[in-house]
């Protein structure tokens, strides 16, 4: 494990009946960044926050803070937080009965269930019950559930999935605030907007492997040395060029002609960058 | 001590809003007094009714009681979300089965109000409650171990405890079930709360149930481990 990774694994495995879900996925997460790891549905997202978390084994090392991810105990949990796929919360009980739980379990003061509910908007929201929640409210209440006793490292398993923009940035903006308190943040996505923005560093994993990991900037500036212009013509058809000078005249042809409808330029982005890399949509 | 302490609390307020739950833990017990009450002005039925009725409510609520609150914890993600809070599932399920064995011996314990009988009755009464609240309580968790929803459970928890509850009071009305009935321990139970005494056949068929179900549970943990 290097120094500062507060995540490291090591050629990890996994199966599920004769289907290989993890071929051999190596990477670290350093101390106080926030870490994406992106792949289209069915890539091992979840299977690998599974294994991270001491819900599944694996093949290979597998360790969070040093630990053994096969030995987690009650320690590292203290020092974990998860808001996974499926919010998990009890949907007869309170707000407040739901954080009071787990301030209980982490002997966390009853006092900080009001700042929690607070940090992620749901203040006054103490005596609603879960299930009269919207669902970008409850991703909320999970998340505030997750940081209730203020985490070191917080697992985000596709926390913005299926909310409305509004709820999603403000889950975005609490993430900041998170890094800038020097929590680790392990998010898994699926969104490469998402993933291009708040994470400083990003995995692409793909049918159980990881394909590429750096700065998401970094990368896209590794494999797309060149922009490209998307046209549409008047008549319908649809071109794709390379945004170079060499392709200048041609441009200016259609425009002198008459025949241009719309132009727009395409950034290198990560979706691209997947694409070149395995030959598939990131967002499928 | 602190995680068996919220997790008992949660279930306590869980189940206070659970209405399908309270039903099954207090139906036993309010039917047994409806009969009472009505039968009350022609003869005193109580020595037929609660035994009868208190060996059904053993049987029955705490497996499906505890089979539900397993199987729907596993299918909300509420159980993981618990686990990753390093909450141990061996803790839970303790956790858990106290509250079932408490809140059946609780609601049980309405049976003796019904009944006019001496106190020595009332100890074997809440001894032998107490046994099959245990014995059903491990049977509720096997099955919720074993399904991955609410639905799976329920189609596998009201049989089982249909059968157990209902094979005493059958084994009254025909012999071929009676005989039966003796290698339950629903049907021992139900000796015990008709005034029977303690034989070596019962403990031997209670403390043969007790170690199945003891085994099966490990089994299916190790199992729920694995995967």
């Amino acid at each position: 494990m290097n120094n500062g990774s507060v995540i490291s694994l090591e050629h990890v495995t996994r199966s599920f009946g004769d289907r290989l879900i993890l071929k051999s996925v190596s990477l670290n997460v350093n101390k106080g960044e926030i870490f994406g790891l992106l792949g289209p549905s069915g890539a091992g997202k979840t299977t690998i926050i599974n294994i991270l978390t001491g819900q599944l084994s694996c093949g290979g090392s597998a360790e969070i803070f040093g630990v053994s991810c096969g030995k987690i105990g009650g320690e590292v949990y203290r020092r974990t937080g998860a808001v996974l796929d499926n919010c998990g919360l009890y949907e007869r009980l309170t707000c407040a009965d739901n954080l009071r739980l787990y301030a209980r379990i982490h002997g966390v003061a009853f006092s900080r269930i009001k700042e929690a509910l607070a940090l992620v908007g749901l203040d006054g929201c103490e005596g609603k019950k879960v299930k009269a929640l919207s669902k970008g409210m409850k991703q909320r209440l999970a998340l505030a559930r997750a940081i209730l006793h203020k985490p070191e490292l917080l697992f985000l398993d596709e926390p913005t999935s299926g909310l409305d923009p509004a709820t999603a940035a403000e889950i975005h903006s609490l993430m900041n605030d998170l890094r800038r308190d020097g929590t680790t943040v392990f998010l898994t996505t699926h969104n490469m907007d998402e993933a291009y923005r708040m994470c400083d560093r990003i995995a692409l994993l793909s049918d159980g492997t990881i394909v590429e990991c750096g700065e998401p900037g970094e990368l896209c500036r590794r494999h797309c040395s060149t922009s490209e212009l998307r046209i549409v013509a008047v008549d319908g058809e649809k071109l794709s060029i390379a945004n170079t000078p060499e392709n200048a005249e041609a441009v200016a042809g259609l425009i002198r002609g008459g025949r241009l409808q719309s132009i727009h330029s395409s950034e290198p982005d990560l979706g691209t960058v997947f694409l070149r890399l395995t030959g598939k949509e990131l967002d499928k | 001590m602190k995680t068996f302490t919220a997790v008992f609390i949660k279930q306590v307020k869980d189940s206070l809003r659970n209405l399908p739950s309270l039903m099954v833990i207090l139906i036993y017990p309010a039917v047994a007094w409806i009969m009472i009450t009505a039968m009350g002005s022609q003869e005193d039925m109580s020595g037929f009714f609660v035994p009868v009725f208190a060996a059904m409510h053993c049987s029955f609520a705490p497996i499906m009681i505890s089979s539900s609150i397993l199987s729907e914890e596993k299918e909300k993600g509420t159980l993981r979300s618990l686990m990753m809070a390093g909450v141990s599932m061996v803790n839970y399920l303790i956790s858990i089965s106290v509250f079932v064995v408490l809140a059946a011996m609780l609601t049980g314990s309405l049976f003796l109000m019904m009944d006019h009988s001496t106190s020595s009755y009332a100890v074997t009464f809440t001894l032998a409650m107490l046994a099959g609240e245990v014995l059903s309580t491990l049977a509720g968790l096997c099955i919720g171990i074993y399904s991955k929803n609410v639905a799976a459970a329920n189609g596998m928890a009201v049989p089982v405890g249909l059968v157990l509850a209902l094979l005493p009071m059958l084994a009254r009305f025909n012999d071929g079930i009676a005989k039966a009935a003796e290698y339950t321990y629903s049907g021992q139970i139900s000796h015990l709360l008709e005034g029977g005494d303690v034989t070596a056949k019962a403990i031997c068929v209670m403390a043969a149930y007790f170690a199945a179900l003891w085994a099966v549970l490990i089994f299916l943990f190790k199992r729920s481990s694995m995967e």
